[in-house]
């Protein structure tokens, strides 16, 4: 009488042991067949470089202060926005040649916002109206830079309004006026030689 | 009957003085008919010291010194009255001094600012008028204003007869930027011209600048010269620099009233 029930305890042990081996097992198989749906996407990742892609940023030009563009690279990404982030932050690193940056590097970038109709919101820190040299064409330039920069390698961004630190402002400092979204203004770029 | 006619007059008389004196103290109605008014807007002040030069200079004391000194040649050679923004230093919004303009029923506008840029040789002077910093659907909007600003002018003089008001319109500018345009064309000329000045000629440029948006007439903003260049900066601390800016600027804006006021 015990040998027989101790055998049978022993026989429902392993039997549920198998149970739960045979369900795992079967479990793993799913898992495996989901990443193997998905390895195509996985693969970019194997790709040697990462895939970059060339924006154009806007610095001041010392001798008569046009805008020009420096090509530079960053990284693509598919969101936009993180794209657009990426070519501010690159902005505000500044120029590598001879050119004049116009946001003062100090300026810490917030997150951006495109909404639907196109107008993008750049939020900079206060470091921006702080280190800025004041006076109307110093403004055009800061303001434009950013502006430019945006619409001109992003066609989805229409306008462009500035908040700092995550507020409206009246004006940059006193002159240009910073309650309303910017069009961007070509006209302010140096033409191609 | 002669008696009813004489009460009739006492009634309108009275009327009148009490209309007149219910319109507010320093009652720029009448005069403001007889004399227009131009109102000066030097530039920052109080706290807001604009942009500073490396020798120390500051852009609201510069600006102060030459608007005083063209409403001194306005008044002297032309019929206006002259109303400046700020006599001294102090601070005053820029929605204060939009509306100072459109309170006064202003023929004319002109703000008095220095340059600053991150180019360290930036030189010379320029004059802005306003630009349409605008959303598409209020571009829309202010291209049917423009068409029907004669209309808009008469109702402003309407209005104005007798009542001081604080009007200020959002973007009331937008519909005088032809008008705007021109004025800044001739200031830039003198300015350009002046053989005594010899500053480099920038020319005239459009700009959303806030002071300008809210004003009801012509209206610009003179950048005399760069006081973020060291030699312009000492320049434009003299007082004999100041009085050739403030007359090649009385040069411009008297030939525009010349062309467009009327008889």
């Amino acid at each position: 009488m015990n040998k027989r029930s101790a055998l049978l305890l022993v026989l429902f042990v392993v039997l549920a042991i198998l149970v739960v081996i045979f369900f795992r097992t079967s479990g793993r198989e799913e898992l495996v067949k989901d990443s193997a749906g998905t390895s195509p996407a996985g693969d970019v990742r194997a790709l040697p470089e990462k895939p970059a892609k060339t924006v154009s940023l806007f610095f001041l030009r010392e001798s008569d202060g046009r805008l020009e563009a420096e090509e530079r690279s960053i990284e693509t990404n598919p969101s936009l926005v993180r794209e657009a982030e990426e070519a501010l932050a690159e902005l505000i690193k500044g120029p590598s040649g001879d050119l004049v940056g116009t946001v003062p590097p100090e300026t810490k970038l917030g997150r951006l916002f495109l909404t639907k109709d196109g107008t993008a919101y750049v939020d900079f820190s206060r470091d921006l109206i702080d280190n800025h040299p004041s006076g109307t064409a110093a403004e055009i330039s800061t303001v434009y830079a950013v502006v430019d920069t945006l619409t001109y390698n992003f066609k989805s961004i229409k306008r462009v309004f500035i908040l700092i630190d995550g507020e409206e402002r009246e004006t940059l400092n006193g002159h240009i006026e910073l309650d309303r979204p910017f069009l961007p203004d070509y006209s302010l770029i140096a033409k191609r030689q | 009957m002669k008696k009813k006619v004489t009460l009739a007059c006492l009634v309108l008389a009275a009327l009148i003085a009490a209309l007149s004196s219910a319109a507010g103290a320093p009652s720029p109605s009448r005069q403001a008919q007889a004399q227009r008014t131009i109102v000066i807007d030097p530039g920052h002040g109080g706290l807001d010291v604009g942009a500073k030069g490396k020798f120390g200079a500051l852009e609201k004391t510069i600006t102060l010194a030459i608007s005083f000194k063209l409403k001194a040649l306005i008044e002297q050679n032309l019929a206006y009255r002259v109303v400046l923004t700020r006599d001294k230093d102090i601070d005053v919004s820029l929605e204060s001094r939009a509306a100072m303009a459109n309170n006064n029923a202003a023929a004319l506008f002109i703000s008095i600012h220095t340059n600053g840029s991150f180019r360290k040789r930036a030189q010379g002077s320029e004059t802005f008028f306003m630009s349409l910093n605008a959303s598409d659907e209020e571009t829309r909007k202010l291209a049917y204003m423009e068409n029907s600003s004669a209309d808009l002018e008469q109702r402003i003089a309407e209005e104005d007869k007798d009542v001081v008001k604080m009007i200020l319109w959002d973007m009331a500018q937008t519909a005088y930027i032809k008008q705007s345009s021109r004025l800044a064309e001739f200031i830039q000329e003198e300015l350009s011209s002046d053989p005594r000045l010899k500053t480099e000629n920038r020319g005239i440029k459009q700009a959303p600048f806030k002071v300008l948006t809210g004003v009801a007439c012509p209206a610009v903003l003179v950048e005399a010269a760069f006081i973020s260049n060291p030699e312009e900066e000492q320049r434009l601390v003299a007082d004999e620099f100041q009085t050739q800016i403030a007359q090649a600027i009385f040069g411009g804006l008297a030939r525009f009233i010349k062309l467009t006021a009327p008889k």
